[in-house]
């Protein structure tokens, strides 16, 4: 284990070559290149904000509700595009998968580390709006890099796992993009995961929702923070770093077991 | 590659402490499935049903090969297409683990496995040395430091600047060639690539892969030219289906390989 941790540490220089690549690729190197992608979590939440507000007269009572939204929204789509980027991302460096030996974690782990680039632009520029706007700014905004930090581990491990199973099983990216989407739909995104219209009458459904859905608590989290200026549920941050410490072990142990292979599948 | 000590596979008992420079194979063999569809599902996975489309048996590509190479030899592999050249290489660059026996290889390996493997295309040559340096686990000051040095081996002058997907193959290959000859190989793994540059900066790569050879590097070389086979290396390897037809000094071996290719053999190149 010292010895892998050592090789990873040896080609770190490597690591860092592939993340800066990557964002320059995407990004063109201009901040501009972020905005863009703030683009698709504003039409959402435009979306969700009519859907829910409009259509359905806002069952949640929440006030600036299209904020609560977008918070919500850019916490998942770090987690969907990590996860989405990272199936794909052994296969995306087949040439150098087939050709050259050096710790293959690095792929994966690059793909990841670049969403939370863009996640952490994203997620300062929309507490800048939502922080004055909703008035909660408070001393709590202190321990969110500590919560982005949680999230970054959790969908860390999880990249690692789809990304050695799509290589060897070509249908895990599909697979996983028909449970993303209600996923998305059952993570508390929309709705706040304690005060729902059904919560009082069926508390077994908050209950499943809350804790049988490892996203909820990091999204109720980041959201109570950036959003309601609060300190996060003590529970909630202990489930976060359980399921961090958990994803990371597993999809570590995974990887390892599985990537010999990996030059002559991808 | 590691740094330092003997590169190992996992599960494979390694035969003993290897030298740096030094190559062990022992009873190696690796086989390859050639389905048509290389990826199976997890659908097939879950359900079972893999027996449904089972294919031509897996075509071994190494059958129990043994092969000690000493540091600061130079080992030429020759064979048929499909014999096992580049497997082996592959198997020795730790790019592919065997089914079976042991592999073993002491300090750092370089591989030119395939002209500018790892270029990003869009990315100009000079990005690419440090990419490519990284790939081999160099930091940014081993590679600042190497940079003169590797821009002036490739002779791109200006084009280091340019995007990469602009050079011609000869400038590729020179420029990949460059990268690995910086690399402070203990070992050095070429497949066939030298072929793509022109005679005189192939003349320039054989005399930098000698002063390495003197400084203690071990060479193998896998290639279809006999001449090329002949002027770099003391000792060749006929490959024949996965087997080590033959094995021992260059002239002797060229001539079997001549033999079993059924080709005339050329005239011996004045050394």
């Amino acid at each position: 284990m010292s010895q892998s941790v050592a090789e990873l540490l040896r080609y770190r220089y490597l690591f860092e070559q592939m993340v800066r690549r990557e964002l320059r690729a995407k990004y063109k190197g201009s901040l501009l290149g972020v905005l863009w992608y703030l683009a698709n979590p504003l039409v959402l939440m435009g979306a969700y904000t009519i859907m829910f507000t409009v259509v359905l007269r806002s069952p949640f009572h929440v006030h600036d509700y299209a904020l609560f939204v977008l918070v919500g929204i850019v916490v998942w789509m770090f987690f969907q595009q990590s996860l989405m980027g990272a199936a794909t991302s052994l296969l995306d460096q087949g040439a150098l998968v087939r050709k050259v030996v050096f710790p293959r974690e690095t792929i994966p782990a690059a793909t990841v580390t670049v969403q939370l680039v863009t996640f952490a632009v994203m997620l300062v520029l929309v507490a800048a709006v939502v922080v004055p706007i909703h008035g909660s700014l408070s001393v709590v905004l202190l321990v969110l890099p500590l919560l982005v930090a949680l999230l970054f581990c959790f969908a860390l491990g999880l990249g690692l796992l789809v990304s050695v199973l799509h290589a060897y099983f070509r249908d895990v990216e599909p697979i996983l993009g028909a449970v993303l989407l209600p996923w998305f739909f059952l993570s508390p995104i929309f709705f706040p995961i304690d005060n729902f219209p059904g919560a009082a009458s069926h508390p077994w459904a908050r209950d499943v929702l809350h804790w049988a859905n490892p996203v909820a608590p990091f999204i109720t989290a980041i959201r109570a923070v950036v959003f309601d200026g609060r300190a996060p549920a003590l529970e909630d941050v202990g489930y976060m770093i359980a399921i961090a410490v958990l994803a990371l072990a597993i999809g570590q142990a995974l990887f390892r077991r599985m990537q010999a292979e990996l030059a002559v599948v991808v | 590659m590691t740094g330092g000590g003997p590169a190992t596979l996992d599960g494979a008992q390694v035969p003993h402490q290897v030298r740096r420079g030094e190559i062990v194979l022992e009873h190696a063999s690796r086989s390859f499935s050639v389905r048509a569809d290389p990826g199976r599902t997890l659908k097939e996975v879950i359900f079972r049903r893999q027996a449904s489309h089972a294919g031509p048996a897996p075509v071994p590509a190494l059958d129990d090969v043994t092969l000690r190479v000493a540091p600061g030899d130079t080992l030429g592999i020759v064979g048929r297409n499909g014999a096992g050249k580049s497997s082996t290489l592959r198997v020795l660059a730790g790019i592919i683990p065997l089914d079976s026996g042991a592999v073993a290889c002491g300090g750092q390996v370089v591989s030119l496995l395939e002209v500018g493997a790892g270029f990003g295309r869009d990315f100009s040559g000079r990005e690419n040395i440090y990419l490519n340096g990284a790939l081999h686990g160099l930091n940014r000051e081993q590679i600042d430091a190497r940079l003169p040095a590797i821009v002036d081996f490739s002779e791109l002058g200006e084009f280091i600047e340019a995007p990469v997907k602009t050079y011609s193959s000869g400038m590729f290959v020179r420029l990949g060639f460059a990268i690995a000859a910086h690399l402070d190989a203990d070992i050095l793994l070429i497949d066939e690539v030298l072929a793509v540059g022109d005679e005189a900066f192939q003349r320039k790569c054989l005399a930098h892969i000698e002063r390495r050879i003197e400084a203690g590097t071990t060479l193998v070389l896998v290639s279809h030219d006999p001449s090329l086979v002949s002027r770099t290396c003391q000792r060749v390897v006929v490959l024949e289906a996965g087997r080590v037809a033959h094995d021992g000094p260059s002239a002797e071996a060229l001539s079997f390989y001549h033999r079993l290719m059924g080709t005339p053999e050329p005239e011996p190149v004045a050394p």
